[in-house]
């Protein structure tokens, strides 16, 4: 009875440590991952603090830490670090964009989700149509549509750029929308609704994950592209540039060597809104892309 | 139904597009409104020009200096505003021929650019009776050549001392040293220091190849090149590159490697031009020596190192709205005084003459010394890439171990392709 | 243009034949509305609708009449002037010729074109509706008020005013850049012949001789297609499917309930989300060069020796982006480095609903967790993901970013041939197009180079819908 007793408690034993160690090498391999991930982020974040302006090709830690890089492109603007002008145009591109984005995607997706008509179809095919042909090859052109416009070398120009084709990017949106019960909006137009107040009151409200989704895409746009800025904004009057170009201007050949813990900390400051965002709205994010995912 | 998308449809393109169909004719009548404007000055009215001038990050408080000067010294004729934007002068022209039409009045470029510029018909040919002569006549003859054009001058000579050299650190080399770069590469691998100069680049690649007396250079169409490398003795010269990257004492560096591997006291010498032998005077401080190129073993002979000269050049916009205040801006620019004034604050070697004899610099003493054996750039924009391929090959020691006659015949047939 | 062409040909049948009837039993107002759109709304009561549209017709009229014409009259030769300037002391300014610019009548032209076929289609349904308020007021019926009519567009024709702009704005950023490329595709648009001081002009297929056969260039431009489509086909294969499958197995990772505190692990993978992809690609880029610190580290503790023991390098560092080899191997890397977080944080969702009793189901049947995500996670994931996957690769044969940035002024190429072309190993199809245009002004051949690019992203698209809608008919 003992000797059982004490086989099973042996046994136990062995599951236990089996599984402590089991669980220990699960985490170890997590943790050697998290770390291959973290260690650019690591060096971005310590060279940004560096005393040495260039590049230190020898030591993952700097050698002193300081502030000047960030008080410097903070405050002292010369024309190759004016990080608040370009963060506020930015910014207002941005602001624009996304609100311009958000209700052409919103639109066009209720439209094609909602709304029966004749040439839907077409429309959506040719719409996956065009999305096929590289967006770079039409950038030469875009820049002299605008220019025909005379809106090259404006923020405005460059929000209706990003903006323009917005509508070609409303798949995930739509999939979302076909999720939303057709009952629903059987029994509002019953009630007396018209299709305008069903898509402002009840769609547009149900469907906050994937307009956080939207918002979210549409508002890191200006903050990530600098092809298609830069050749708007060609002016070479850097006060008019976004970050993306003036932080890319810094890794240019004569000013990387100057300026390369400078660009290091304009990357982190510019990660901090958009983690701000992301934090604040992951919930959202991650079911408006699944949802819409799923069915789009 | 599918009237109604049409008809808004016809109708809100219809109204942005009579925008740009307004724009255009806009254009067209502004045109003569300023010619009438321009008569008006004439009679006394003073005329408000806004001109933009383009140059590099680093040269934007002295341009704004001189471009204020400027502005004082002509506010009884005319009403001057003046904007600086930047545009690094080596690739000047990738934004300029972007669209000539929105580029600067008046920008700053490196001479290699020249042909390609004018071929765009982006610079205004300088006209007899807009100071021509004394441009002419007050700069060295090289670099009015480097912004000549069958004859006719497209640009402002701006600087001397674009092209490249050697510097060294005077503590580990002596004067009799930096004549032969075996002695060089010998005297570093023994101490476990380099020397660099980037061969993964026509640029300074080049200097073997002309050395040896081999050709390279522009057709008369302006745009495709003709070149000998693969005739003898390219093939040997092509062995002696790859002998010396080869070389434990000799190192390849790119531009943006060279200042960290130069801070971190790797490296005693350098082939580079005056943007990276700044850096180096900067750690050498007074040991930092400049000099011509060294001579290099091909066939057991010393042969020198020949070079691309390279001249900084202002140009004017031909599209400029106006043309004739930008040349006299790209003038001013170019002067005795402010060329004295930007070696003083830049420390850029003056191609005016009379600035020239009061300036004094290492870098400059070595590119005079060095000009005997440098050549204009006229080189098409094919050779760029098929240069840069076999540099880079040489550069790693020909690692798949091609022949090397077959490396020059490649390059060759590259570099003379015709434009497609 | 693309709207108009679909509606014609996805016609219902009845438009032409509802037009032509409107038009030969209509009454004078609703045939001069032809002419004239307003005229008709005024006939029949309609004072509103009849400004409106008149004043959209005049604002086409206006523009064809001061530059669409004019532009298309040249579309043929694409202008004959060539610029001329010259310098006019008196005044200081440059006396410039009335020159043609090639390139502004192509813009013009295409955008006439455009704005002619709307102006017909839009003149012909103007009549068709006439001729249904001719008969119902022939009935004795009222017509609609304008309030009426605007009511129309919140409710049956709500789609109308949602897509409105939204296809305004595809039209003029999209379709008509798109009509342009495609046509600089047909002409000699490159370096010698660039506007305004320059003329170019239409060659027909001699650009695709050029990249197919045939044309002076023929041995490195065909070579070099292949080449770099090759290498933009493998590309998008690995970038898609590893990221994919990454992020799926991280996530069940994170997920399986013997992982603590799963919530902190997904944020730690999450940061580099937070770095904008610009920035970390040129740091990253800084970060493996050859005189790196990655390098430096990787001398120290010894793999650099290792490598060239082994003879997998030749060089004194590991040329992670500067050997055509490593540079693939690097970029496929980084590519994952980037991607895996998205595409966990995406398979966590989908996870999340794959029904439990599925898996409860096929535990109690005695399934190892193996066999579990082979037959049933895994069909699920590319039962919901599979149309995404596509979207993918389509994606990431047009990845110009990575490519770009990690690539750009740091690799030159090895091989002869493509340097002749001036493509190298690691170039994308639209990467090497860039730098066609941006570089070497070479429009056309970019031109060509991304209509094949369609024609690859299309032709796979196609393929692999119908791949996936054959089975999953089989499937469910």
């Amino acid at each position: 009875m003992t000797a059982t007793n004490a086989t099973v408690e042996k046994q136990l034993q062995q599951g236990r440590t089996k599984k402590l160690v089991g669980s220990l090498f699960r985490h170890l391999f997590l943790a050697v991952l998290a770390v291959i991930w973290l260690v650019p982020i690591a060096w971005l974040v310590l060279t940004s603090f560096s005393t040495d302006k260039g590049i230190n090709f020898k030591n993952f830690v700097p050698e002193g830490f300081t502030l000047w890089n960030y008080t410097n492109i903070l405050f002292s603007s010369d024309t190759v670090t004016q990080f608040p002008r370009w963060f506020m145009n930015t910014f207002v591109v941005a602001c624009f964009n996304c609100v311009i984005s958000t209700c052409f995607v919103l639109m066009v997706a209720y439209a094609f989700s909602c709304c029966r008509f004749k040439s839907r179809s077409l429309l959506q095919n040719l719409s996956v149509t065009v999305n096929l042909f590289p967006g770079v090859l039409a950038m030469i052109a875009v820049y002299f549509v605008l220019k025909n416009l005379n809106l090259t070398n404006s923020h405005a120009g460059l929000i209706m750029v990003y903006a323009g084709s917005s509508g070609l990017g409303y798949l995930i949106c739509k999939g979302f929308f076909d999720t939303v019960p057709v009952a629903l909006r059987e029994a509002a137009k019953l009630d007396g609704a018209s299709e305008a107040r069903i898509f402002f009151q009840i769609v547009i409200p149900m469907s906050r994950p994937i307009l956080v989704y939207t918002i979210i895409n549409s508002f890191m746009m200006p903050w990530t592209d600098f092809v298609m800025a830069k050749m708007i904004l060609n002016s070479g009057l850097s006060e008019n540039w976004t970050v993306s170009i003036g932080l890319y201007n810094m890794l240019g050949k004569a000013l990387i060597n100057n300026y390369f813990s400078r660009f290091c900390a304009g990357g982190v400051l510019v990660s901090i809104p958009i983690s701000i965002l992301f934090v604040i709205m992951q919930k959202f994010y991650v079911e408006g892309i699944t949802a819409g995912a799923a069915k789009g | 139904m599918k009237k109604a998308i049409a008809l808004t449809l016809a109708g809100a393109m219809a109204l942005s597009l009579a925008a740009c169909g307004g724009s255009a004719s806009v254009a067209a009548s502004e045109s003569t409104a300023q010619s009438g404007a321009a008569e008006s000055t004439a009679t006394g009215a003073i005329e408000d020009v806004t001109l933009t001038m383009w140059g590099a990050e680093e040269d934007q408080d002295l341009l704004r200096q001189i471009s204020d000067k400027f502005i004082e010294e002509n506010k009884d004729k005319v009403n001057l505003t003046i904007n600086i934007g930047v545009q690094s002068e080596s690739e000047c022209k990738d934004t300029v021929l972007n669209d000539p039409e929105a580029a600067a009045d008046v920008y700053a470029f490196a001479d290699d650019q020249l042909n390609q510029l004018v071929a765009a018909g982006a610079l205004q040919e300088i006209p007899a009776e807009m100071n021509l002569e004394d441009v002419k006549t007050r700069n060295s003859p090289a670099s009015v050549d480097a912004a000549t054009i069958d004859g006719k001058l497209y640009a402002y000579p701006l600087t001397a001392d674009n092209g490249y050299f050697m510097f060294y650190d005077s503590s580990f080399y002596t004067e009799e040293d930096v004549k032969s770069l075996d002695t060089m590469l010998e005297k570093a691998a023994a101490a476990g220091k380099k020397v660099s100069m980037d061969l993964a680049n026509g640029w300074y690649l080049y200097s073997f190849y002309a050395g040896a007396g081999l050709e390279l250079g522009l057709n008369e169409d302006g745009v495709t090149n003709f070149c000998n490398w693969n005739e003898a003795p390219g093939a040997d010269v092509t062995q002696a590159i790859i002998d010396i990257a080869k070389n434990p004492g000799f190192v390849s560096l790119k531009d943006e490697s060279f200042t960290g591997e130069l801070k971190a006291g790797n490296l005693v010498a350098g082939v580079n031009g005056t943007w990276r032998a700044n850096d180096a005077a900067e750690v050498w401080g007074d040991n930092y020596a400049a000099c011509k190129l060294p001579t290099y073993t091909l066939n057991g002979e010393q042969v020198q190192m020949a070079s691309f000269s390279g001249f900084k050049l202002i140009g004017v916009n031909r599209h400029s709205k106006n043309v004739g205040w930008a040349m006299m801006l790209a003038d001013y620019v170019t002067n005795e005084e402010n060329e004295t004034l930007r070696f003083e604050m830049r420390g850029q070697g003056p191609s005016n003459l009379k600035a020239l004899e009061n300036a004094a610099s290492p870098a400059l003493t070595a590119v005079v010394a060095q000009s005997e054996f440098a050549s204009l750039q006229r080189v098409g924009n094919n050779f760029w890439t098929p240069a840069e391929s076999l540099g880079s090959i040489l550069a790693k020691g020909n690692a798949e171990g091609k022949d090397t006659q077959a490396l020059v015949d490649e390059a060759v047939a590259g570099i003379t392709a015709p434009v497609a | 243009m693309a709207k108009t062409a679909v509606r014609l040909d996805s016609g219902e049948k009845g438009f032409f034949g509802s037009f032509g009837e409107a038009f030969v039993k209509g009454d004078i107002f609703t045939k001069l509305s032809f002419v004239i759109w307003g005229l008709g709304y005024i006939g029949h009561g309609q004072l509103m609708k009849a400004l409106l549209v008149t004043f959209v017709q005049g604002l086409g009229l206006y523009f064809l009449a001061t530059s669409g014409i004019q532009s298309l009259m040249k579309f043929g030769t694409l202008g004959t002037v060539k610029m001329e300037s010259t310098f006019d002391f008196a005044t200081m300014k440059n006396v410039v010729n009335n020159y043609d610019n090639s390139f502004s009548i192509l813009l013009l032209s295409v955008v006439s074109i455009i704005v002619i076929v709307a102006m017909v289609a839009a003149g012909m349904m103007v009549v068709a509706s006439n001729y249904d308020l001719q008969k119902i007021r022939a009935q004795g019926k009222k017509t609609n008020t304008f309030l009426q009519d605007v009511n129309v567009y919140l409710n049956e024709k709500f789609y109308v005013t949602l897509l409105t702009l939204p296809v305004l704005g595809v039209v003029i950023f999209t379709i008509v850049p798109l009509f342009i490329l495609i046509a600089v595709a047909f002409t000699n648009y490159d370096q010698q012949h660039m506007p305004p001081s320059d003329l170019f002009t239409w060659v027909g297929f001699a650009n695709f001789l050029t990249l197919f056969g045939g044309g002076g260039l023929t041995a490195t431009f065909g070579y070099s297609f292949r080449k770099v489509l090759t290498w933009t086909l493998v590309w998008a294969f690995f970038a898609t499917f590893t990221t994919f499958f990454g992020g799926v197995l991280l996530a069940m990772f994170i997920n399986d309930k013997k992982t603590k505190l799963p919530k902190l692990w997904r944020t730690l993978f999450m940061v580099s989300i937070a770095v904008p992809q610009f920035v970390t690609l040129l740091l990253v880029r800084n970060f493996f060069s050859d005189t790196g610190i990655f390098n430096t580290m990787m001398a120290n503790c010894g793999v650099t020796g290792l490598l060239r023991n082994m003879g997998l390098i030749h060089t004194t560092y590991i040329p992670f982006l500067t050997d055509p080899g490593w540079a693939k191997f690097t970029i496929i890397m980084i590519n994952i480095w980037i991607g895996v977080p998205y595409q966990m944080l995406i398979a966590t969702g989908v996870l999340m609903n794959i029904p439990a009793d599925m898996l409860e189901a096929a535990k109690i049947d005695g399934a190892n967790p193996v066999q579990m995500f082979f037959r049933i996670t895994l069909p699920y994931l590319l039962n919901v993901q599979g149309p995404a996957l596509v979207t993918d690769f389509v994606k990431n044969i047009n990845n110009f970013n990575v490519i770009y940035l990690l690539t750009q002024d740091v690799f030159a190429t090895h091989d002869q041939a493509l340097a002749a072309s001036n493509a190298k190993e690691v170039d994308l199809l639209v990467t090497w197009l860039f730098r066609l245009t941006q570089e070497y002004y070479n429009y056309k051949m970019a031109a060509v180079i991304g209509i094949m690019v369609f024609i690859v992203c299309a032709v796979f698209t196609v393929v692999s819908f119908r791949f996936i809608n054959k089975r999953e008919a089989t499937f469910s």
